[in-house]
């Protein structure tokens, strides 16, 4: 049973290097969390800090409220996943397994009791006496999460163990690791750049930039209600379509887009002196055809590009002087270079100040 | 077509006169010590007419070249063993341990690199005595072992530092020391590394005249080099035993390396394939 916790964590590396800025976090026992984030945000520092591996210039982590600031990884109890794999390239799929437990003085027998089960789970049973270099991409990955398992400890740290894999073993991986999560129910920390892997993974999934976290929330918190317009635009795929506008009130707050008016039907802010915003709407949010739709707002435009991706198609048009991604069921008919009406679901709006970034708006149909 | 044909046959010629010149010595050398002297003199680089197998008995019979083979082997072996630990060693602090000052350090051992130990004799022999070395095997070993010290470092450190710093990072989460990091996964990755410089000290070592003769007064401790010229002393003119007598000498040097050739081979191109 382990919690962890961050409390105001900085880390600075030599020559100035601002690399992670307060981070806070509390894991709860049994969590699965993901760290996801662009390029050099600071996910691995701050997983290695965790670790052990890596120095904390402040702040304080906790490891089942025991302050681990000073203990070196193994008297952590955690166990970490590469990206790289870092197996040992001399020893055997078994040695490379067993390392750890032989560091630790257990005796032959010992460790054969604890490697057999771990190598079964992971199907590696035949390919026990192979060197590394023998082996496929896959199957060094799942010594690696054997490497990790085979100590049993109270904490799992995953650095993108999944992104030197193709595109489908990458999938059938990242199953596995679901599955095994499941079975084994131990806290996990789980790095990626993948919002994918991230969506699908996660108990909850924390959200970095440039050192410091724009959001925590589950899968769906994260995606419907985005705190910030970082995260909205960081978020899904293909990207949210962001649009300036000015706010205003009447009876009620709304928006002018191309000439006409887009009422907030949700609850706005109302601290927010800034009139000037930016409207967000996801690519999925706009339709062309009313199908489901209650009351929609209605918007004639030329649709410029189209791409059939499969099962949906993307289309880009424009409104006013913003251009727009569409997606829609490949289903529907249309061309390029026709004139189409879209519409808009007004219960999926997004606000976002100016001035903040922050999330200003809230519709009354949030999906939890 | 022909231009590549061309020069690939330039470079075959470049290469048999390289090796020419390193193979037409050696094998005149072990040929020499199945000659008669007037043979040697009128065919000195063709098989012999007659092959006379009594100067190498010869060399044999007189048992002094087992002292000297073993003074030389003692030497040599302690000087391999010694650099190979020291080195390993240094070379792994500096390249897993950034302490202040480390850099100066570093350099420090570079700068025994560009010294030649033929100018440093006389601090060297003052040096030897008032650490009472003098007429010692130890006195010839410990020079030599400061002396490859800084090349093996270089070499060590690099090939060090070609590994990827995340196996230190797993091992380290697997409850590794810096010490076991060091036995259980640096020492066993090395293998290529250390067989080519311990290839380089060995032979450096066993052809090695000049410390010896600093350092060794006493027969009794002479390597084969300060031997061969007592020996030459006494058989000056005859060529063919000299020869007999160079052909056994160098024999394990050249043993030791075709053993340890598969390494370095593997050694010098270890890094450039991905694996
Ligand atoms: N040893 C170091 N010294 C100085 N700066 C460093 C060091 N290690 C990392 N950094 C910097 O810290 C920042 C965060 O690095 P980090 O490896 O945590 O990023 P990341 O979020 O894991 O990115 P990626 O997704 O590319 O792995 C980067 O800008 C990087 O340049
Ligand atoms: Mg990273």
């Amino acid at each position: 049973m382990a919690s962890v916790e961050f409390k105001h964590i900085e880390k600075i590396y030599p020559g100035n290097v601002h690399t992670v800025k307060d981070f806070n976090l509390k894991i709860n026992d049994g969590e699965f969390i993901v760290f996801l984030g662009p390029s050099g945000c600071g996910k691995s520092t701050t997983l290695r800090m965790l670790a052990g591996l890596e120095d904390i210039s402040g702040g304080e982590i906790l490891i089942n409220n025991k302050v681990v600031n000073d203990l070196e990884p193994i008297e952590r109890d955690i166990a970490m996943v590469f990206q790289s794999y870092a197996l040992y390239p001399h020893m055997s799929v078994y040695q490379n397994i067993a390392f750890a437990l032989k560091l630790a003085g257990l005796s032959k027998s010992e460790i054969e009791e604890k490697v057999r089960p771990v190598a079964d789970m992971l199907q590696l049973t035949p390919l026990l006496d192979r060197k590394p270099r023998a082996l496929s991409g896959g199957q060094r990955q799942r010594v690696a999460m054997g490497r990790a398992m085979v100590r049993t400890p109270e904490v799992f740290l995953f650095d993108e163990p999944l992104s030197n894999l193709d595109a489908k073993l990458r999938n059938s991986m990242r199953t596995e690791i679901k599955t095994l999560h499941k079975k084994i129910k131990k806290t996990t920390i789980y790095v990626t750049h993948d919002q994918v892997e991230a969506m699908t993974l996660a108990d909850r999934i924390v959200i970095l930039r440039d050192g410091k976290v724009e959001q925590v929330g589950t899968p769906r918190e994260i995606y419907h209600s985005p705190a910030n317009k970082f995260v909205a635009g960081f978020i899904g795929s293909p990207a949210m379509n962001f649009i300036p506008v000015e706010l205003a009130k009447d009876e009620g707050w709304h928006v002018d887009i191309a000439g006409q008016k887009l009422n907030l039907l949700g609850d706005v802010d109302d601290n927010q002196t800034d009139t000037k915003a930016t409207l967000g709407i996801r690519p999925c949010d706009i339709h062309i055809t009313p199908d489901l739709l209650t009351n929609p707002l209605v918007i004639k435009g030329t649709v410029e590009n189209l791409e059939l991706l499969g099962s949906t198609i993307q289309l880009t048009s424009r409104l006013g002087d913003s251009q727009i991604t569409v997606e829609a069921p490949s289903s529907h008919m249309v061309n390029e270079d026709e004139v189409t009406n879209f519409y808009i679901d007004e219960s999926r709006l997004h606000l976002f100040s100016d001035q903040t970034g922050l999330s200003m708006y809230k519709p009354n149909a949030v999906l939890e | 077509m022909f231009a590549m044909r061309k020069i690939r046959w330039g470079k075959y010629i470049f290469l048999m006169l390289v090796a020419g010149f390193v193979l037409v010595p050696m094998f005149a050398t072990v040929l020499g010590g199945f000659k008669s002297l007037g043979e040697l003199r009128t065919n000195p680089f063709g098989l012999p007419d007659v092959w006379e197998f009594e100067y190498y008995a010869q060399v044999f019979a007189d048992g002094s070249i087992w002292l000297l083979m073993k003074n030389s082997l003692i030497i040599a072996f302690f000087s391999v063993l010694l650099t190979l630990i020291i080195g390993t060693m240094t070379a792994f602090t500096f390249s897993h341990i950034k302490f202040a000052g480390y850099k100066y350090i570093y350099n420090y051992f570079l700068i025994g690199m560009m010294f030649p130990a033929a100018a440093a004799i006389l601090p060297l022999f003052l040096k030897i005595r008032d650490l009472g070395l003098l007429d010692s095997l130890s006195g010839v070993v410990i020079p030599q072992v400061a002396f490859g010290l800084g090349f093996s470092i270089l070499l060590f450190r690099s090939f060090f530092e070609q590994l990827p710093s995340e196996l230190f990072d797993a091992a380290r989460v697997d409850g590794c020391s810096y010490i076991k990091f060091y036995w259980h996964v640096i020492l066993p990755l090395s293998t290529p590394i250390l067989a080519t410089v311990g290839v380089f000290v060995l032979v450096a070592s066993w052809n090695n005249y000049l410390l010896p003769l600093l350092v060794l007064n006493t027969e009794q401790q002479y390597p084969w080099t300060l031997g061969i010229m007592q020996y030459r002393g006494e058989y000056g003119i005859e060529w063919n035993r000299i020869l007999a007598y160079v052909t056994v000498t160098i024999t394990p040097a050249i043993v030791f390396f075709l053993f340890a050739q598969k390494y370095i081979v593997e050694g010098l191109t270890g890094g450039a394939v991905k694996g």
